[in-house]
């Protein structure tokens, strides 16, 4: 193993090392020392990948060619079957390593803070530092297979991450609800990878991808949709979202981590890994666009009605990771990964943001009991600000470049309605986020019963800050970041430089945000009479869409209603009738034979002398007709 | 001297046999049914002196006496036990005894 | 001889209906003591004369007079057993008729197989001197296990009988 595949394997393995250090030296271990280990290791994870991106880039540039792949040995051999386990370091996992461990870093420094005063503090780094450990294995893998364990880790980490404050009941049930939805997806990955194995002989992405132009198009059909199904599920897209506004009962830096930055992004990311599948399978990557674009706008309208400060920024979480499956459906997958990348700075940025904003006001979310916080809560305020406007889209803060390239991308390669949708949608984002800012930090004085204040934590603020900057600047990184990742879509149909700007298409777009934002001030600030008059016209589809179009309901009747049925039915007439008669029948089939013998063996001595008496006359019988039929035969018995 | 032919000594001993199994397995007085055991004995014997002289050979007049010899010793051992078993209980009914019960 | 036959069979036959069928053991002795008479006076018919005396001797001397013995010593004064129904059911009627079944059975099979008698036995058949050279020569054996037989009853007999107290 050279230097650098050691290196490789030492960012996967320190978050993990952290995790078991923390969960097993227990409550033997100050909580300082909890804090110290698990930023500690992300520190160095992030720092680790940064020297490896460099390195890349530096190679690259002078024209040299470096190592991706690092192959460690044989992890399963059941012949002819082989998996072995392997990481691949391309520009792709990269941006995602980069974001998980960095982002990561400041996340986890941003707790330190604000779990400060909990009671389970060394638990909730374990738990995170599990979760980074399985979000880099899922984006390290060289293979489907790991992949696939990285896929249920992160599963089972957000349900350990969303299920944290236990002695909630709501919180224990959005995690069972999470785990559930999460594991419908992986069923999907798993049989996608089934069906991978069938087709292309191998689990390798190297193999896999090689052999893609070999097989036709409908067995890759087969395998997109399969895949699109765990992407659909973890990435919270229709129909499999319910649970991400639920998870927004877990505490506040695991939102902003997993649900906003990173675990969310798996199905981009898992769909962006296997574009020489779905650009082999056009079928199946038009079902991704049309999914994501329209989970972009389905998810913006809930979230212009939403009162729950995380609950609208999970709406607008799924709504923006619908432009990343928008983008790599279509094909435009450099886009998708900006998307990524500038939504992983500014959406978490926004959590934090508000965390500050929810333990300054004593755990209060409810946006109709703050307003007026500006003044109170300066860094929160300018930062949610910068978060704000970049979501929105407006220049030079970073989601307008990204924003643009996936709009730019939907135009480029024909995608007339759902352009239109995610235009809609970058219209109503300009709204529902600038409603946000306008009810929390302005829209008049204080309307809640707490006691705002300010009192600063530099664990918190520092990374607050980190990120704003970010959110700035991020828009910029867009030409390495294409040039980058031109290395790992190789051969992809669409090649899109997201570096330059369709400056019309941008101008158009940034008129709609603007659109957004001014219809946000007029209602929210300048006319509040006008809200509620509009309120008043709209309540029947208001209603409607603060139920999130009543989706939950649906599944209740569609699927948890039958399932208890089946159950109850199982459990009445399978279980009575079959399950406990076979053994009721058997004992009683047993017990009339032992009554039938032990009726014999009675022990009374006529009943005995009956019986040898049966037997002598039925041998005499036998004696009879067998000597009756040798005479009538000629031959005399004997 | 007419002969008796063979078959009549048989059917009698057959129906002796009958009514000493029919006795065994109806009555429940223990020492009635030695005596039907004693019958079913008896038309034993009266088979084997029948062949015996059928066939003029000796051989079945000596089992009898040795089956009478038999005879005697499960008498005297059965109502031994008959014995015992009154002076356990006053009122012997076989059904009653039951003790070999599986 | 056919008459005399047919007598002894009548009364062989009513008798042992007597003893199964009477309710005193002490009728069923007296009646068992006539039947074992006839089957006496059935093997001088079939030329058995050491038979017939120790059928006499044996059955109607030995054995009897133990039965005698044993109820007498027993029943005086007990109620008579029998009495109510007894514990088994469905007895009576399946053992009459496998009893009958059997008869049928025998009955045919002996009207069958054995409808001629075989031509006139030796004069010497049975005699005494004829069975007691049958026996201490060509069945010796047979007559000393048949020794051993009574030796074991005998000690059988004294051991249980002279026991005092016994367990069901």
């Amino acid at each position: 193993m050279d230097k650098f595949a050691a290196l490789v394997l030492v960012i996967l393995l320190l978050p993990l090392a952290g995790a078991v250090l923390i969960s097993f030296a227990g409550p033997y271990l100050p909580r300082v020392a909890a804090a110290v280990i698990a930023n500690g290791t992300l520190l160095v994870a992030f720092l680790m990948t940064g020297i490896v991106a460099l390195t890349g880039w530096q190679a690259t540039s002078s024209g040299q060619t470096i190592p991706q792949h690092f192959a460690y040995g044989t992890w399963a051999l059941i012949p002819p079957l082989k998996i072995s386990f392997g990481l691949l370091i391309d520009p792709l996992a990269l941006t995602w390593m980069l974001i998980i461990t960095g982002v990561g870093f400041l996340i986890h420094l941003y707790s330190v803070g604000y779990m400060a005063s909990d009671r389970n503090y060394r638990t909730f780094f374990a738990y995170m530092n599990l979760f980074v450990f399985t979000m880099l294995l899922l984006v390290m893998s060289d293979n489907f297979l790991w992949l696939l364990v990285g896929w249920g880790g992160v599963g089972l980490a957000s349900y350990l991450l969303i299920g944290f404050y236990y002695d909630r009941v709501s919180a224990v049930l959005a995690a069972r609800k999470a785990l559930i939805m999460n594991v419908i997806g992986d069923v999907g990955i798993m049989i996608a990878i089934f069906l991978i194995y069938a087709h292309l002989g191998s689990a390798a992405y190297s193999d896999v991808f090689a052999r893609v132009a070999s097989v036709g198009a409908p067995a890759l059909t087969a395998i997109g949709l399969w895949l699109l199904l765990g992407a659909v599920a973890k990435s919270a897209q229709l129909p499999l979202h319910t649970w991400l506004p639920d998870a927004m009962e877990g505490p506040t830096p695991v939102s902003a981590l997993i649900h906003a930055a990173t675990m969310v992004t798996a199905g981009v990311y898992l769909i962006a890994r296997c574009y020489p599948i779905y650009d082999h399978a056009p079928v199946a990557a038009e079902v991704v666009a049309v999914v994501g674009a329209t989970s972009a706008l389905f998810a913006a309208t809930i979230g212009c009605v939403q009162y729950d400060i995380k609950r609208v920024l999970a709406y607008s979480t799924m709504s923006q990771i619908g432009y990343m499956m928008f983008a790599v459906g279509a094909g435009a997958y450099t886009a998708g990964a900006f998307h990524f990348l500038t939504h992983a700075f500014f959406k978490a940025l926004l959590f934090m943001a508000a965390g500050i904003v929810i333990q300054n006001l004593g755990g209060e979310q409810d946006i109709r009991k703050m307003g007026g916080l500006a003044g109170k809560m300066p860094l929160a305020f300018w930062t949610f600000l910068i978060g704000t406007v970049a979501i929105a889209g407006v220049p030079p803060f970073a989601g307008f470049f990204s924003k643009d390239a996936v709009i730019d991308a939907a135009i480029a390669l024909h995608h007339p309605v759902l352009g239109a949708f995610l235009i809609i949608a970058a219209f109503l984002t300009a709204f529902y986020m600038f409603r946000l800012l306008f009810l929390t930090f302005f829209s008049g004085a204080y309307r809640g019963d707490g006691a705002p204040h300010d009192h600063p934590m530099v664990s918190m603020n520092v990374p607050v800050v980190v990120l704003a900057i970010l959110a700035t600047v991020g828009g910029f990184l867009a030409a390495p970041l294409g040039a980058a990742l031109r290395l790992t879509f190789v051969g992809a149909l669409h090649d899109q430089d997201i570096a330059t700007i369709n400056w019309p298409v941008a101008a158009g777009a940034f008129l709609l945000v603007v659109a957004g934002i001014a219809t946000a001030y007029a209602l929210y600030q300048v006319r509040p009479q006008l809200r509620e008059s509009l309120i008043r016209a709209l309540a029947g589809p208001r209603q409607l869409v603060m139920n999130a179009y009543y989706l939950d309901t649906v599944y209740h009747w569609l699927v948890e209603v039958p399932a208890y049925a089946i159950a109850d039915a199982a459990a009445g007439f399978f279980e009575t009738f079959i399950i406990r008669a076979i053994p009721l029948a058997a004992s009683a089939t047993a017990a009339a034979l032992g009554g039938f013998a032990r009726a014999w063996e009675s022990g009374q001595l006529r009943r005995y002398g009956l019986t040898i008496a049966v037997g002598v006359v039925l041998l005499l019988a036998w004696y009879v007709i067998t000597a009756y039929a040798a005479a009538s035969q000629g031959v005399l018995p004997q | 001297m007419p002969q008796v032919p063979l078959a009549d000594y048989l059917i009698l001993a057959t129906v002796l046999f009958v009514i000493g199994l029919v006795g065994f397995l109806v009555r429940r007085n223990p020492i009635t049914m030695l005596m039907a055991i004693e019958l079913m004995w008896n038309a034993g014997n009266l088979v084997f002196a029948a062949f015996a002289r059928n066939f003029g050979d000796m051989t079945g007049q000596v089992f009898v006496f040795i089956v009478i010899t038999v005879a005697a010793a499960e008498a005297a051992i059965s109502l031994a036990i008959v014995v015992m078993v009154f002076r356990h209980r006053e009122d012997v009914d076989v059904d009653d005894i039951s003790v070999m019960r599986g | 001889m056919v008459v005399l036959f047919w007598v002894c069979a009548i009364v062989l036959v009513g008798t042992a209906i007597a003893v199964v069928g009477s309710r005193q053991p002490v009728h069923s002795v007296v009646g068992l003591i006539v039947n074992f008479s006839a089957l006496a006076v059935l093997f001088l018919t079939l030329s058995a004369e050491f038979l017939a005396m120790m059928q006499i001797i044996i059955y109607a001397g030995a054995i009897l007079v133990l039965f005698l013995f044993v109820i007498a010593l027993l029943t005086v004064g007990n109620q008579p057993i029998e009495t109510g129904e007894g514990r088994l059911a469905h007895q009576t009627v399946p053992a009459i008729a496998a009893g009958v079944a059997a008869l049928g059975l025998i009955a045919f099979g002996v009207r069958t197989a054995w409808s001629q008698s075989a031509a006139s036995p030796p004069a010497d058949l049975g005699t005494v001197p004829a069975f007691g050279t049958a026996l201490l020569t060509t069945h010796v054996f047979a007559f000393e296990a048949t020794a051993f037989v009574l030796l074991v009853a005998i000690i059988g007999v004294v051991l249980m009988a002279g026991r005092k107290e016994i367990r069901f």
